[in-house]
């Protein structure tokens, strides 16, 4: 008899588990969730249309110039052989005035694609392929969030950010968003216009150019850190006092509900980064702001060791007036991107413990414009078929190593694609589906494995 | 005679009519007025611009030039949280000699400090709950500085909003 009761109470507390939802430690009540795959996440966006034939396809000027020199020159990203010929995508030959002239070494022995799974032919698969919306969708999973010019608006659909911050209890600096600038639309991709989700569940935004260049010397450096000098209480004592006195409802400083002690750690960071100036922990060649970006990225890494961070390299958008400085960037780009990812296997926590996801926003254009540059090579805008096929790369705990998905003949994967992937691996995929805020075509990428 | 009787009456009761009249009766009352905040006009949030130039004003009382203006906004827009990018902005000011009284003069006069600060910051004169309020806190902490007090004023809610 009490073998049956102790039966009949097992079997009702499994069922209630697997179908009540769970309250998280923050307090927040979400959908039930699986184990995750890895503890953090690094996804790195494109925003500047990368072609497919300089990629993934490594046909370096035979897909372009009419040149036959095929050749792979993101040899950290993807596996093949460089270019042997008319080699003008590395650091120059100042000496002898020859352009791109040395490539720069492989810093990974085993490219990113041997070591995780590629799915070489990705379709961006609605609107315009325009680098903000590219961006949006990139970071929202949803198309129709993008508005007509792109520029100056946040996107309408949740980012992963907030799904995360949201369903997973997530706190504000967990969730990056590591920007190039401060221009166009960029500071406003860290959080959406949804009226579910918002600025209560932003990320955290940073242009570490901006922050640490001319305008942050000038308007933060040698701030003074009042948390350090055991003030700030008081500081915030007399602000409360203040604020209770006007407490008009949703009148406040646009602030993105980090904790005293997140904006402590915060503003910490700032002071340390500033206090290392030029050591900076940055990639060996480090000739263009992108690999600046990388550098500073592996500070925020080390100190803050978030969840989710997601960084946007752009010095790939010249592509439309200056084929070989888009070809440098490139390789650039790739250059930062194997250091990025050696370097967190030397980050205590993120070591074995992070997943690597790479994509462009969207690609380029098969027939090019009338521009020639200075080795008068053509060069190519982004409208057409051609800019809507991208590539996504993923390394990274449980993810199987080597493997290729899809091909130019059968299209596997969407853009939007990254969004419902990332919350596979924190476990609330589902969650993330159900709240039917994603485009229609998207899938986590492990369901199309 | 009785004629004259006779329209004396007519007369007396003519008068005595028309000078009747009804009384009325006048009711005075209070118009309802809604009691707000002194506050309360303060609804419109500055944009990063506005927050700025008025900040610098209020902290060195010269303009602030367009070319440091631009790169203020800048650096704001560099961070996500505009308080703490506001924080961080108003700190660093502070530590460049701003125009303000010293903790001597704060010690001496609290009273007027705290008028001279709400003035300064939010463009009005306290509450006397208000004035009380910081009368307490400024006098029962000798650790309190004028740039503590300037620096909550100038990160709050109602500075960030006319």
């Amino acid at each position: 008899m009490k073998r049956r009761k102790f039966i009949k109470k097992t079997t009702k507390a499994a069922i209630s588990a697997s179908v009540f939802p769970y309250i998280l430690p923050s307090g927040i009540i979400g959908k039930k969730t699986t184990s995750m795959m890895a503890d953090h996440v690094v996804f790195v966006l494109f925003a500047g249309g990368v072609r497919q034939q300089e990629s993934v396809l490594q046909r370096y000027l035979a897909g372009s110039q009419n040149e036959d020199v095929e050749g792979n020159i993101l040899y950290n990203m993807l596996a093949g052989p460089a270019p042997e010929t008319k080699i003008a995508y590395g650091t120059d030959d100042n000496e002898n005035d020859i352009i791109g002239r040395f490539p720069i070494d492989a810093l990974l022995q085993n490219s990113l694609e041997s070591q995780g799974t590629l799915f070489p032919e990705v379709q961006f698969s609605r609107g315009g392929t325009g680098h903000f919306g590219g961006l949006v969708t990139g970071v929202s999973g949803n198309y129709s969030s993008v508005d007509v010019g792109g520029l100056q608006s946040r996107p309408a659909a949740p980012t992963i950010f907030e799904y995360l911050r949201k369903h997973s209890g997530f706190k504000a600096t967990d969730t990056w968003y590591v920007g190039l600038g401060t221009g166009g639309s960029r500071p406003l991709l860290n959080y959406s216009l949804h009226p579910d989700y918002g600025r209560k569940y932003a990320g955290n935004f940073i242009a570490p150019l901006v922050t640490f260049g001319n305008p942050g010397q000038n308007h933060f450096m040698n701030f003074k850190n009042y948390h350090e000098t055991g003030n700030w209480d008081k500081v915030l004592e007399i602000r409360d006092f203040i604020n209770q006195n006007f407490s008009q409802e949703g009148f406040e400083i646009p602030h993105l509900y980090n904790t005293t002690d997140e904006d402590n750690f915060i503003k910490s960071f700032v002071k340390s980064t500033f206090a290392k100036g030029d050591n900076v922990f940055l990639p060996p060649v480090n000739d263009n702001q992108d690999l600046k970006v990388i550098g500073y990225t592996l500070e925020l890494l080390h100190w803050f060791k978030p969840k989710v961070t997601v960084v946007d390299l752009s010095n790939v958008d010249v592509c439309h007036g200056n084929f070989t400085a888009y070809l440098k960037n490139m390789h650039r780009a790739d250059h930062g991107i194997g250091f990025l990812w050696k370097e967190i296997q030397n980050i205590p926590g993120m070591s074995g413990n992070t997943t690597m996801i790479v994509m462009p926003e969207h690609g380029r254009n098969l027939n090019p414009n009338s521009i020639l540059d200075v080795n008068d090579w053509q060069a190519y805008d982004h409208s057409d078929a051609n800019s809507r096929r991208i590539f996504t790369l993923m390394a990274g705990p449980g993810i199987d190593a080597g493997l290729r998905v899809g091909s130019e003949d059968e299209p596997v994967g969407d853009a939007a694609d990254v969004v419902p992937t990332i919350a596979d691996i924190f476990g609330i995929k589902q969650t993330v589906y159900d709240e039917g805020l994603i485009d229609s075509n998207a899938r986590s990428l492990f369901d199309r494995l | 005679m009785q004629i004259f009787t006779k329209l004396f009456l007519v007369l007396f009761l003519f008068v005595f009519i028309s000078s009747c009249e009804k009384d009325v009766y006048e009711v005075y009352e209070v118009n309802s007025l809604e009691v707000l905040p002194v506050n309360a006009d303060k609804d419109k949030a500055k944009s990063d611009a506005q927050y700025v130039s008025i900040l610098y004003t209020n902290y060195f009382q010269i303009p602030i030039g367009p070319n440091k203006l631009l790169e203020a906004l800048n650096a704001i827009r560099s961070i996500g949280d505009k308080q703490i990018a506001y924080d961080i902005i108003v700190s660093k000011y502070l530590n460049q000699s701003p125009i303000m009284p010293t903790k001597t003069e704060m010690d001496a006069d609290p009273e007027t400090f705290i008028r001279s600060t709400y003035f300064r910051f939010l463009t009005r004169q306290p509450t006397e709950a208000e004035l009380a309020w910081m009368l307490n806190y400024i006098n029962s902490d000798s650790a309190i500085t004028p740039d503590l007090v300037y620096l909550a004023f100038s990160t709050s809610n109602e500075y960030y909003y006319y």
